[in-house]
């Protein structure tokens, strides 16, 4: 266990007063550092911030913000976010949730969005395990893995969510280890800054039911990407990178900026979102609405 | 009033659908009134398909039993549509491709036209041989071959002069064919109608009422409102095609939650994945318009065809209790007074509205003098912009008529979380780590009671939550919602002329009720409750409500919209009995 919140000192304390519910040294508190300092660095305002969430230990994590929020459905964090995000250009929407909601009843979510680039920053909370519902195995527990779920040892085998994710389009992907909050900032940051959708994996140790991938055993696989001189601007290397951990069975565990690429994203293509924010476009007048009638004539 | 039924049948493929269009619209321009409804079995070219469009000199709520010209473009067009012809009615048939030695030729008049030939020589195109035989039909009908003209001119113009002139050289041969002739003469008032169908009359209104965002996934009978949200683009409007109903709802929940007006909306099975979605909009009290346009069930059922069948389903749909209004709009016009009041209510009581059409709705088209935009006003409820008293926000204050004031993201000073857990005034859980405490308890308790309340609320306010009675002193009343009030209305007409005095009791809005203004309107009448599907859900309904039971009743459950006659028949044996 590591005092995660005494490692950041953001210049903006963004909190809402409201205490997380989350069991003491839970990873989870690192990743709301993360998001504090990413947020406050950049001088993002509070009304402008939306944090949207799915259901889980994680999915939590609008409350303790000082920021507008959406706690949503488990699994459905995304497609909120992204009905906010192409509503309201001007705010800067994250989504943040658990590896249950996003890698399993949500993953298709995830495909689409990232294949449509919305504008979005994703940070997946992964545990490797379903926190709230007390330990049962999730899409990301490691082959063999015992939960509640699987006393035997999980016989299925852990989805690649950096893999997916570029598989799928994304055009920012990243991993984080919740151990590393400054580090996770910055890839934080960088997923706020670009254009387009970004998803973060962030390893985030659940000290109450993942005995297996705590924060030790995370400490000791994880390197940089950074030290390797990685080319994230190469969609081959970043692939090749995102099967290494499951390639050294565990062994080594890249995390950093796996890709990163310049593409249109969704509201710069789309005809109606091209002429400004969807909220701030006009109501229709009486004449708009009787011309569109005349087409029935 | 003087009305005939034309009904075009054929193969998928043949043009039976442009060609029931062109029709409707040559009626339309010179004064007459439609309603006409499109029949298929399926979207797979080659089908059997047919479109009926029955004109009248005077309005009608029904597309029409039996057939007056049939128009059979195929030889199995003949076989499934001759229980449907009416006595003496006109076929026009190609006799080199359509034998008709089924068809009685003392009951009809048998017409044959060479319609190939006579398109192949007036055009060079075969697909010319409905212009030949709607020519033909436009002279039995009274109509001057000018008004088809000008029609085909519209139609084609943007193809260039010689395809129209081909079409009305088409035309003009079938028009002129020998044997053709005037039997009918149908008089229009001179007036320019406008003709659409449900669904867009009903996007039409969300048009109106400032509905920028839409999202769906396609669905047989809902997938036309995508459609149109797609080709009025660029009209400041988003269509979202998403990936699956899950995302549909809560992507419009999500638009919702930043202040835009939004819907999203499917069929029943697709209603059936938005149902989660559903909760959450009643939990976080997030305005949402929610269009639910029903077909044969259960589970895929028969995707083409037409149903009321989901009410009760709609109505419960969701874990817990929360507010909901639920609507059926009963015809074309108030498909869009419908759809532009829908987003004052969602918003004014932050719930979801569910709009539910129907196959039969969302499809048939009818022609309409107007619509009422003049009415169409724009309420966004208590929507606040600036912290008036400096202390942390309460989206969801208790209030006496349980609506909280309701900030928008981008708003300083009022930002909260909206919650899918039970929450504090704040927007705070009182779940996982506190439930059960004393004070939680009592959280959820006012919280819940608050959002209930809303319900007394809009029945307080709102004068809509009653059934309309029509014919008032009658000595029995037809019950119906939805699309079969159309035909009920006119089958009440009919059973007037067969001396039956009937009334007519119809649900728009279905949840909630006034349950005692409802009872009063209901009790001590003879009723029967007329309804597409087999258990009577609205007669369950009106029970659950007022305690009535309704005994007697119409039900239909074979895929086809009610007729007036079909109505009329079953209205009368059961009065008869
Ligand atoms: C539709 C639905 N199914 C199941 C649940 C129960 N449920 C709540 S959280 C959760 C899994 C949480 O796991 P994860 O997303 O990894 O979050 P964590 O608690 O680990 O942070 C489940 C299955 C639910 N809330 N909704
Ligand atoms: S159960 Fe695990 S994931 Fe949930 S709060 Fe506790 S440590 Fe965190
Ligand atoms: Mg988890």
């Amino acid at each position: 266990m590591v005092d995660t919140n005494a490692a950041v000192k953001p210049k903006q304390i963004l909190t809402s007063g409201v205490k997380p519910i989350w069991c003491p040294g839970c990873g989870d508190f690192g990743v709301q550092a993360g998001i504090n300092k990413a947020l406050s660095d950049l001088g993002i305002p509070k009304e402008n911030a939306v944090i949207v969430s799915g259901i889980g230990c994680s999915s939590s994590m609008p409350h303790p913000f000082a920021t507008y929020g959406v706690h949503s459905l488990h699994g459905r964090l995304l497609p909120v976010a992204a009905g906010v995000k192409l509503a309201n250009d001007d705010l800067t929407v994250i989504g943040a949730g658990g590896d249950g909601d996003g890698y399993g009843i949500g993953v298709g979510h995830l495909v689409h969005n990232a294949r449509r680039n919305v504008d979005l920053t994703y940070i997946v909370m992964n545990n490797e395990i379903y926190g709230l519902t007390t330990g049962q195995a999730s899409p990301t527990s490691l082959f063999g893995m015992k939960t509640k779920s699987t006393p035997f040892g999980s016989i299925e085998n852990p989805e690649n969510p950096v893999g997916l994710a570029l598989a799928s389009g994304a055009t920012y992907v990243a991993r984080a280890f919740s151990g590393d909050p400054m580090h996770m900032a910055e890839m934080i940051k960088g997923a706020i800054l670009h254009k387009g959708f970004s998803l973060i994996d962030v390893f985030s140790p659940c000290v109450t039911f993942n005995n297996l991938n705590t924060f030790d055993w995370f400490r000791k696989r994880v390197y940089k990407l950074d030290s390797v001189g990685h080319d994230a601007t190469s969609i081959s290397a970043a692939l090749e990178r995102s099967l290494e951990a499951e390639k050294t069975n565990w062994e080594k565990v890249p995390i950093g900026l796996f890709y990163k690429v310049e593409k249109p994203h969704y509201a710069q293509l789309d005809m109606t979102l091209k002429k400004g924010s969807l909220l701030k476009q006009p109501m229709p007048t009486k004449d708009q609405v009787g011309e569109i009638l005349e087409e029935y004539k | 009033m003087t009305s005939v039924a034309l009904r075009i049948a054929g193969a998928h493929g043949d043009g039976v659908e442009s060609s029931g269009a062109l029709v409707i619209k040559v009626a339309a321009r010179n004064g007459l009134h439609v309603v006409a409804y499109r029949g298929y079995g399926s979207i797979i070219r080659g089908g059997h398909c047919w479109y009926q469009v029955r004109m009248g000199d005077s309005e009608m709520n029904s597309y029409g039993d039996g057939i007056d010209i049939l128009i059979a473009l195929n030889q199995e067009s003949i076989e499934n549509q001759k229980s449907h012809l009416n006595d003496k009615a006109v076929v026009i048939y190609d006799p080199s491709k359509i034998k008709v030695d089924t068809l009685d030729a003392s009951k009809y008049r048998l017409t044959p036209i060479p319609l190939l030939d006579i398109a192949i020589t007036a055009s060079g195109d075969p697909i010319m041989r409905n212009t030949v035989a709607l020519g033909a039909a436009i002279r039995f009908l009274g109509i001057d071959i000018s008004a088809f003209a000008e029609v085909l001119k519209g139609q084609f113009g943007r193809k260039g002069e010689s395809v129209v002139n081909q079409n009305v050289k088409a035309a003009t041969e079938g028009y002129n064919y020998q044997g053709v002739q005037t039997i009918y003469s149908l008089r229009g008032d001179g007036k320019h109608r406008y003709s659409l169908d449900g669904n867009t009359a009903l996007s039409i209104g969300a048009y109106a009422a400032g509905c920028k965002f839409y999202s769906a996934y396609p669905m047989t009978p809902a997938s036309s409102i995508l459609h149109w949200f797609a080709a009025h683009e660029d009209k400041g409007v988003m269509p979202k095609q998403v990936e699956d109903e899950l995302a549909a709802i809560n992507m419009a929940i999500g638009a919702s939650v930043a202040g835009v007006r939004s819907m999203c909306g499917t069929s029943g099975g697709g209603f059936s994945l938005m149902v989660e979605g559903l909760g959450l909009a009643g939990m976080i009290e997030t305005p949402l318009v929610v269009v639910e346009s029903q077909r044969s069930g259960p589970s895929t059922g028969v995707p083409t065809k037409t149903e009321q069948g989901d009410i009760l389903f709609v109505m419960h749909a969701s874990q817990g209790e929360f507010p909901r209004i639920v609507v059926a709009p009963r015809s074309i016009k108030e498909s869009f007074k419908v759809a532009a009041d829908a987003f004052n209510l969602a918003d004014r009581y932050q719930v979801p509205v569910i709009i539910m059409m129907d196959l039969y709705l969302s499809e048939h088209v009818e022609t309409l003098d107007s619509l009422d935009t003049e009415s169409v006003h724009i309420d966004r409820g208590k929507v606040v912009t600036e912290n008036t008293d400096g202390g942390r926000f309460k989206r969801y204050l208790i209030t006496d008529d349980g609506v909280s004031p309701r900030s928008i993201p981008g708003s300083k000073g009022l930002e909260f979380v909206a919650g899918s857990d039970e929450h504090t005034e704040f927007g705070d859980l009182v779940t996982d780590a506190h439930a059960g405490l004393d004070w939680a308890i009592e959280v959820r308790k006012n919280m819940h009671s608050k959002r209930m309340r809303k319900i007394e609320t809009m029945l307080k306010n709102e004068s809509v939550f009653v059934p309309e009675v029509l014919n008032d002193g009658a000595d029995y009343f037809l019950v119906t919602f939805g699309s079969t009030t159309g035909p009920a209305l006119d089958a009440i007409n009919l059973l007037k002329a067969g001396g039956k005095n009937f009334g007519l009791i119809s649900f728009s809005y279905l949840m909630p009720l006034d349950k005692e203004k409802t009872k009063k309107l209901l009790e001590g009448r003879k009723l029967i409750n007329v309804e597409v599907n087999y258990t009577g859900q609205l007669a369950q309904v009106i029970r659950m409500n007022t305690g009535i039971e309704i005994t007697q009743s119409i039900l239909k459950y074979d895929g086809e919209a009610f007729t007036a006659e079909e109505i009329a028949r079953q209205a009368l044996a059961l009065v008869s009995k």
